[in-house]
C-alpha cells in the first residue's frame, strides 16, 4: 500500500528537520506571555530588515521628517548603546499608528502634528510626558500650550507653522497692509496683464477651511466657541454666527461670481505651481512651498497675512509638530527618555531645523534662527498669533461642511443661507 | 506557406517582390487601404487618448515644480533631477524599493498564476459536489468590500509575526503572503478559457494513459498560454501598484516596494510636487512593457498550439 | 512494461504514464517531510505563546494537506487546496472580522474595554507637582525577590533616598556611591543600566512610591533615570463604578451618548472622549435607514451606482474588444509595439491617473475646456461631473479589457474560424457569429466580477471628485458619490472613525452586488448550457 510508505518517509524527514527547529522553538517559548512586554529573545530575520526584535526604540515618523531623524535616532542608540529604528509608515500614519498600537504592535515613539493629539487621546494611543518646569521654561509658550490638552502636556514639540503670504517681489514689491490692498494690487496686475489671478489661495471642490481661515477669523469667524471652564464647547458652533455670517458674505463678492478673486479651479495641486510661474502675485501657503519657488527661481519676500480693513486680525490655523509616547509601546522606558531628554535639547531641533526650515520650538533657537531667516521669522510670527485647533474629536464634524460650504459660496451659492444649513447639518451630527 | 487575399493574376508591370509579414501577404494600393492603412489611422487616435494622460505624467517627471496640474504640457525648465535621485538612491534606497518590486511581482505573480489554473483546472475539468456553489462562492467572496480587511490583516499577520518574525508584518514573505490571497480572483479568467477547449482532447489523452496532472501540465496548460501570459501581467500590474496593505505591512526602508516607498514621499508633503511620484511611475512602466513583450510570444502562440487533434 | 499502442507510437507526447514515477515520489516526500517537519517545530512555540487560535489553524491545515496529498483521492482538492488555503486565510477571515466587527461600535475611541478605557483615563491624569521634589533616579535589584528598587536623589536638595511599594526611607552616602548627582553603585543589589531598565518596563510602569496615599501623591518613574512626584487627579472606584475628581468633587458615571458609553457627570460633561467597545445589535444596519438625510437620497444614489458599474462594464468591454480586434490583423506592422503601448497605462497607478483626469476638467486651467475654449464649470455640476466620472473610469479600464480580449482572440479554437473562413464567412459574420459567442462564455464571469468591482469603485469617485458636487452641506450624497463613497464617508468622517458602521455598509453592499452578480451569473451560465 502506498500510504504508509509515503507517511513514513515524511515522518523521517520530519524528524531530521524538526530537531534544528526545536532549538529555536525552545527559546522562543520561554517568552512571557504578556503581549506588551515580549521581547528579543525571538529569532531575528535573516533578510536584514529591522523587525522589533533587533530595535530597542522604534520611531514612526513620515518620511521627510524619517530623515531628519536618521541622524539623532544613532546618535542616540550610541550614547546609550542601544538600538533605534526609524520607520515610515507611508500613508494613514495616525490611523495605522493607533490601530497598531491597540494590537501592541505599535512603535514606542510617533511624530505628528498637534491635531492628531484630540483622536490619539480618545483612542488612548498616547500617554502624557512629564518635562520639568524647567524644561517647559525652555520651550515657546504658545507653542507648547498647542500640546496641551485638559492640563496634561501630550508631546514634546520641535517646530511650529502657520500660513504666510508669499509675494512675487517683481510684481507686488511691497507688503500689503491689509487684504484689501492686497486685492487692488492684483486687481491691478491682472487689468494689465502682468498676472493671471489675483492670489493663488486653495479652495478646490470640497474648500479648504485651513487655507480659509485667515480670512475667516478676521471678521470674528470661529469654529468651535470656549465654554467659560476654558475647554472647548461643542454646543457652541460658530459657523452660523455674526462673524461667520459677515465673510461669507465677504466671500461671495469676492469669489467665482463676484470679482473672481477666489476660485474652486485652483486647488492643492496647481496653487504652489501657479505662483512658482509667476501667474499670480501672491500665494497663501507655509512653509512646504518655499521650495518649489525657490526652484522655480521667482524673487518672492514673505509677510503674515493682513487682515480685512476695519476688521480684525487674520489669525491662520497654528500647528505644531510634536513627539509622542506610545501608551502600549513595548519600550515605554526608553521612549519618555528620548521624548523628554532627547528632543528639547539644542543639536536635535537643530538637526530637525536643517532638514526643514521651521520655527523650532526651542526659545533660544527660535530668536536665532529668526534672525537669520525671513520665511521663519515670519512664520514664527504667524505662529505666535495663530489659532490653535481645538482638541475635540467633533472638530470632524464641523471641517467637512464648512469646507463645502466654503466651496459652494465661492462657487456663487447664497452666502446666508449655505452657512446656516452648513451649522444645521454640523449640529445634527453633533447630537 | 503564404495565403494571398486574391488570386495572382499576371501582370506585366509588377516587378516589386510580394511583402510577407507573419505568414501572410501585405496587399498593396487601394487593397492596404481597405485593409490595414485605416487601422493604422485609428490606433494613432486611439493612442493619443490612452496615452496622453502618461504623458502629463512625463512631463511632471521632467518639471522642477513637478506639478500635474499646471495646465501646460512642455515644462518652462527641464530638469532629469528626479530620476537621478531614484536612480542614485541617494535619499532613498530606491534601487533597493525598486528591486523589492520587480521580486514581489514575479515571485507572486507566478504563483497566483500557478494557483489559480489549477484551481480553474479542477472547476473547469471535475465535476465534484459543490462544484457549482464553489465556483460562486469565490466570486462572492472577491465581492466583499475589502475596506476594513486591512485591520484584520494587520492582526493576523502580526500574531503570526510572533511565531514566524520572517513572515510577520514589516517582512516581503508576508506581505506576499497576503498578496497571494486575491488568488482565486483570477480563477474566473481561468475558467473560461479552459471550458473553451474541447473535452475530446482530455478524453484522448486519458485514452493514452495519461494522469490528471499529465493532462493539466502536459496538455492543457499549453494550449492557455495566451491567458497565462494575460493573467501573469495583470497580477504583475497589480502587486507593483499595490498600496493599501503595503503602508500597513511594510514600514522600514529596507522592506518597501516602490509602490509605497514614493506614497510615502508626498504623503507628509502639501507642496503638490509631484515630480517624484512620476518619476517613479515612469519607471515602474518600463519592467511592465519589458515583461508584455516577452510574454507577446506566448500571447500569439495560441495559433500555433492550437493543432493538437 | 506496457506493450506499445499504435497511438502511443505516433503520438509519443502523450504517454508520460502515471503520477507515481519516481522522481515524482521524491518530490512529494520532500514536501509532505517540509509541510511536517515545520508543523511539528511551531507546535511547541504556539504552546509557549498560548496562541490556541493560531495552533487550531496549524494542525488544521497541515491534516489537511497530508489527507489530501498522500492519497489518490481528493483529486480536484490538491488543485484547490492552495488557492483556498490563501482565500479563507487572507479574505475569508477579515471578512468574517467585519461582519463580526459590524454589531458593535468599533471605531475611534471605543477600541478597548471599558478596563482598559477608567485605567487609561485615570492614568492619563496624574499631575506632576512642581512644589513638590524631583529625582534624579536609579534602578537596581533589591536583595527581596529580585524586585525593583529605585535610589532616588533629590535634584535640590541631593538627599539620597530609596523608593519601593511600601515607601521612600533615606540612605545615607555611605552605602552608595554618587556620581554626577546620580546613584550608581549599591552594595549588595545590582544597578540596571539603560537596556536593562527599559526590559523591566512594564514592572516600572506599576511601581509608584506612596507619599501621600490618601492625596493619591507617589512618586513616578520617567523615562530611565528621572522621577517625579505627582497627585493622580482622578479616582476610580471599582464598587461603584464612578471616575471623581479628587480637586472638584465632581462624580463621573458611564452614561450613554448615541451608541457609545462615556463618563460623565449630572450634567452631561464628559470627563474624557475615550470610550470602550459594546455591541450595539442591529444598529448599524438600521442607522442608514433611520437617518433622514441618507434616506432621500438613497435610491437615486443606487441607481447612479448601478448605471456607473454598468456603462463602466460594457464601456471599457466595448472599448476594450474593438481595440483588440483592431490590431488583431497579422498583416499590420509593429503589433508588438502597438500592444505594449495600450499597457503603459494600466501601468501608472490609478491615483495620478485619476488626478490628471481630473485636472483635465479643471473650469479654468483643464485641457479640456481649454482646447473646446469654453469655461464649462465640469465638477460644479452633477451631471457634467457624473460624465467626467464616466470618462476617467473608461480610460481607466480599457487596457484591462483590451488584454483580456486580446488574449481569448487569440486563444480561440483556430479549427473553428479557419473553417468559417474557407466557407466563405465575411468579416462581419465571422465576428458576430463565430468569435463573439466564444468570447463571451470566457469572458461572461469577468465582466461580472468587473461589475462588482465599478459598484465598489471606491477609488475613482474619491481620487476624481471626492463626491462633489455637494449641493448644500447637508447632503450625504454629493453629485458623484456612488452608494460606497458617500457612506464611507459618513463611517470615517464625523466625530473619528466608527468602523462599525462601515462594516454593517460593506455588508449591506456585499449583499446588493450578490443578489446583482447572482442574477447576472446565472444569465452567463445559460451561456455555458448553450455551448
Amino acid at each position: 500500500m502506498r500510504l504508509p510508505k509515503i507517511l513514513g518517509a515524511a515522518l523521517a524527514l520530519t524528524v531530521a528537520l524538526a530537531l534544528p527547529g526545536c532549538g529555536t522553538g525552545s527559546s522562543a517559548s520561554s517568552d512571557t506571555t504578556k503581549k506588551n512586554s515580549a521581547k528579543s529573545s525571538q529569532s531575528s530575520s535573516s533578510d536584514g530588515s529591522v523587525t522589533r526584535a533587533k530595535a530597542d526604540l522604534v520611531i514612526w515618523a513620515d518620511q521627510k521628517r524619517a530623515d531628519a531623524l536618521q541622524s539623532i535616532a544613532k546618535q542616540y542608540g550610541k550614547d546609550n548603546g542601544i538600538k533605534v529604528a526609524v520607520q515610515t509608515v507611508a500613508t494613514n500614519l495616525d490611523t495605522n499608528f493607533i490601530t497598531a498600537d491597540a494590537a501592541g504592535n505599535g512603535p514606542d515613539v510617533v511624530v505628528q502634528g498637534d491635531d492628531k493629539i484630540a483622536s490619539f487621546v480618545q483612542n488612548g494611543s498616547i500617554v502624557p510626558v512629564q518635562l520639568s518646569s524647567k524644561e517647559k521654561d525652555a520651550l515657546v509658550p504658545e507653542y507648547l500650550k498647542a500640546v496641551q490638552d485638559n492640563g496634561q502636556t501630550y508631546g514634546v514639540p520641535y517646530a511650529a507653522e502657520g500660513l504666510i503670504l508669499y509675494r512675487n517681489t517683481k510684481l507686488a514689491p511691497d507688503a500689503p497692509a491689509t487684504f484689501d490692498d492686497l486685492i487692488s494690487t492684483g486687481q491691478q496686475l491682472v487689468s494689465e496683464k502682468k498676472a493671471d489671478r489675483v492670489l493663488s489661495l486653495q479652495v478646490g471642490d470640497v474648500g479648504d477651511p485651513f487655507h480659509m481661515q485667515p480670512l475667516y477669523s478676521s471678521f470674528g469667524g470661529y469654529l468651535i466657541g470656549t465654554g467659560s471652564d476654558g475647554k472647548p464647547d461643542t454646543s457652541d458652533i460658530g459657523v452660523d454666527k455674526a462673524g461667520a455670517l459677515k465673510f461669507a458674505e465677504k466671500l461671495s463678492q469676492l469669489g467665482e461670481k463676484g470679482s473672481k478673486v477666489f476660485s474652486r479651479s485652483v486647488s492643492s495641486q496647481n496653487s504652489i505651481s501657479l505662483f512658482a510661474q509667476g501667474k499670480t502675485p501672491y500665494l497663501v501657503s507655509g512653509s512646504w512651498a518655499r521650495a518649489d519657488i525657490e526652484k522655480a527661481g521667482i524673487d518672492y519676500a514673505v509677510s503674515t497675512i493682513p487682515g480685512f480693513q476695519g476688521e480684525q486680525q487674520a489669525r491662520p490655523f497654528m500647528s505644531v509638530q510634536a513627539f509622542f509616547v506610545a501608551a502600549h509601546g513595548k519600550n515605554k522606558t526608553l521612549a519618555e527618555e528620548f521624548v523628554n531628554n532627547v528632543v528639547p535639547k539644542q543639536s536635535t531641533q537643530e538637526k530637525l531645523y536643517d532638514a526643514e526650515a521651521r520655527p523650532p520650538a526651542l526659545k533660544s533657537l527660535l530668536e536665532k534662527k529668526a534672525a537669520s531667516d525671513d520665511v521663519t521669522k515670519v512664520l514664527s510670527q504667524a505662529a505666535k498669533i495663530g489659532v490653535v485647533r481645538p482638541k475635540v474629536p467633533q472638530l470632524n464634524a464641523v471641517w467637512d461642511p464648512l469646507g463645502k460650504a466654503e466651496a459652494a459660496i465661492v462657487g456663487g451659492a447664497d452666502p446666508d443661507s449655505t452657512m446656516s444649513s452648513a451649522a444645521k447639518t454640523i449640529e445634527d451630527a453633533l447630537k | 506557406m503564404t495565403r494571398t487575399a486574391s488570386t495572382t493574376s499576371v501582370r506585366p508591370n509588377k516587378t516589386r517582390p510580394m511583402k510577407i509579414r507573419n505568414g501572410y501577404e501585405v496587399p498593396r494600393g487601394r487593397a492596404w487601404w481597405r485593409h490595414l492603412g485605416w487601422r493604422y489611422i485609428v490606433g494613432v487616435i486611439v493612442i493619443a487618448f490612452m496615452l496622453f494622460p502618461v504623458l502629463y505624467v512625463v512631463s511632471a517627471s521632467v518639471n522642477p515644480i513637478g506639478s500635474v496640474a499646471s495646465g501646460s504640457l512642455i515644462p518652462k525648465s527641464l530638469t532629469f533631477d528626479y530620476y537621478r535621485q531614484l536612480l542614485s538612491g541617494t535619499r532613498y534606497p530606491f534601487m533597493r524599493w525598486y528591486g523589492n518590486t520587480l521580486l514581489i511581482g514575479l515571485v507572486i505573480a507566478l504563483l497566483e498564476v500557478l494557483f489559480s489554473t489549477m484551481a480553474a483546472y479542477a472547476f473547469s475539468r471535475m465535476r465534484w459536489r459543490g462544484r457549482r456553489i464553489g465556483l460562486f462562492t469565490v466570486l462572492l467572496i472577491q465581492m466583499f468590500p475589502q475596506f476594513l480587511s486591512s485591520v484584520a490583516l494587520f492582526i493576523i499577520m502580526s500574531e503570526v509575526g510572533k511565531v514566524l518574525p520572517q513572515f510577520g508584518l514589516n517582512t516581503l514573505a508576508g506581505y506576499g503572503l497576503v498578496l497571494l490571497g486575491g488568488t482565486m480572483g483570477n480563477v474566473w479568467l481561468m475558467k473560461g478559457y479552459f471550458d473553451s477547449i474541447p473535452r475530446d482532447i482530455d478524453e484522448a489523452a486519458m485514452i493514452d494513459g495519461a494522469g490528471h496532472f499529465t493532462i493539466f501540465w502536459k496538455i492543457l496548460m499549453p494550449l492557455v498560454t495566451p491567458i497565462l501570459a494575460v493573467n501573469f501581467l495583470l497580477t504583475f500590474i497589480h502587486v507593483i501598484g499595490e498600496y493599501m496593505l503595503a503602508s500597513v505591512f511594510l514600514t522600514d526602508n529596507k522592506v518597501k516596494t516602490l509602490s509605497i516607498g514614493l506614497y510615502g514621499i508626498i504623503e507628509g508633503d502639501q507642496s503638490g510636487n509631484l515630480g517624484l511620484f512620476c518619476a517613479g511611475s515612469i519607471l515602474l512602466c518600463i519592467p511592465v512593457v519589458a515583461i508584455f513583450l516577452w510574454l507577446q510570444k506566448y500571447i500569439t502562440s495560441g495559433l500555433a498550439a492550437g493543432s493538437v487533434k | 512494461m506496457k506493450a506499445v499502442s499504435p497511438k502511443e507510437a505516433q503520438h509519443p507526447r502523450l504517454t508520460l504514464g502515471r503520477t507515481t514515477s519516481v522522481p515524482e515520489l521524491v518530490v512529494k516526500i520532500v514536501f509532505l517531510g517540509i509541510v511536517c517537519g515545520f508543523a511539528v517545530s511551531l507546535i511547541p512555540v504556539l504552546i509557549g505563546l498560548k496562541s490556541w487560535t493560531m495552533l487550531a489553524v496549524l494542525c488544521v491545515s497541515v491534516a489537511c494537506i497530508l489527507i489530501i496529498y498522500t492519497t489518490k483521492r481528493h483529486v480536484p482538492a490538491k488543485y484547490l487546496f492552495p488557492g483556498t488555503f490563501m482565500l479563507v486565510l487572507f479574505v475569508l477571515i477579515p471578512v468574517i472580522y467585519t461582519v463580526a466587527i459590524s454589531a458593535t461600535n468599533y471605531g475611534d475611541g471605543t477600541r478597548g474595554t471599558q478596563e482598559e478605557a477608567v485605567a487609561s483615563i485615570v492614568e492619563n491624569s496624574v499631575e506632576r507637582q512642581e512644589n513638590k521634589p524631583s529625582y534624579t533616579m536609579s534602578v537596581a535589584r533589591g536583595t527581596d525577590h529580585g524586585r525593583l528598587v529605585l535610589y532616588l536623589v533629590d535634584e535640590k536638595t541631593g538627599k539620597i533616598y530609596r523608593g519601593t511599594q511600601q515607601g521612600l526611607t533615606p540612605v545615607s552616602r555611605a552605602d552608595v556611591t554618587v556620581s554626577d548627582g546620580k546613584v550608581t553603585a549599591v552594595g549588595g543589589q545590582r544597578v540596571l543600566n539603560a537596556l536593562e531598565i527599559d526590559k523591566q518596563g512594564d514592572s516600572l510602569s506599576r511601581l509608584s512610591v506612596p507619599v501621600n496615599k490618601d492625596k493619591g501623591i507617589y512618586i513616578h518613574p520617567s523615562g530611565i533615570s528621572e522621577a517625579y512626584t505627582g497627585q493622580s487627579r482622578l479616582i476610580y472606584d471599582k464598587a461603584k463604578d464612578t471616575i471623581t475628581d479628587r480637586q472638584t468633587g465632581t462624580v463621573y458615571r458611564p452614561r450613554k451618548f448615541g451608541d457609545r458609553y462615556y463618563y460623565a457627570d449630572s450634567a452631561g460633561r464628559k470627563v474624557s472622549e475615550q470610550s470602550w467597545l459594546s455591541n450595539v445589535g442591529w444598529d448599524n444596519y438600521t442607522r442608514l435607514f433611520r437617518d433622514e438625510s441618507v434616506r432621500g437620497q438613497l435610491f437615486s444614489t443606487f441607481l447612479w451606482t448601478l448605471f456607473f458599474a454598468i456603462f463602466s462594464v460594457f464601456g471599457t468591454f466595448l472599448c476594450g474588444l474593438l481595440i483588440a480586434l483592431l490590431f488583431d490583423e497579422p498583416r499590420m506592422a509593429g503589433r508588438k509595439f502597438w500592444r505594449s503601448l495600450m499597457v503603459i497605462p494600466y501601468a501608472v497607478p490609478t491615483f495620478i491617473g485619476f488626478l490628471i483626469w481630473s485636472t483635465f476638467f479643471n473650469k479654468d486651467f483643464g485641457i479640456i475646456n481649454q482646447v473646446l475654449g469654453v469655461g464649462i464649470d465640469w465638477f460644479g455640476d452633477p451631471t457634467l461631473a457624473k460624465i467626467a466620472v464616466c470618462t476617467a473610469n473608461l480610460w481607466a479600464g480599457i487596457p484591462y479589457m483590451f488584454l483580456i480580449s486580446t488574449g481569448a482572440l487569440q486563444s480561440l479554437p483556430t479549427d473553428v474560424v479557419e473553417a468559417a473562413r474557407i466557407d466563405g464567412a465575411g468579416p462581419f459574420r465571422l465576428f458576430f457569429q463565430i468569435k463573439m459567442p466564444l468570447l463571451l462564455i470566457s469572458v461572461a464571469p469577468l465582466l461580472v466580477s468587473s461589475f462588482a468591482f465599478n459598484f465598489n469603485n471606491y477609488n475613482a469617485i474619491a481620487l476624481m471628485t471626492k463626491g462633489g458636487p455637494f449641493a448644500s452641506s447637508g447632503e450625504i450624497f454629493g453629485g458623484t458619490d456612488i452608494l460606497i463613497s458617500g457612506i464611507y464617508r459618513m463611517a470615517f468622517g464625523g466625530s473619528g472613525a466608527q468602523f462599525g458602521l462601515a462594516a454593517a455598509v460593506s455588508v449591506i453592499l456585499f449583499l446588493i452586488t450578490a443578489v446583482l452578480g447572482g442574477i447576472q451569473f446565472g444569465i452567463s451560465n445559460k451561456f455555458e448550457d448553450i455551448r
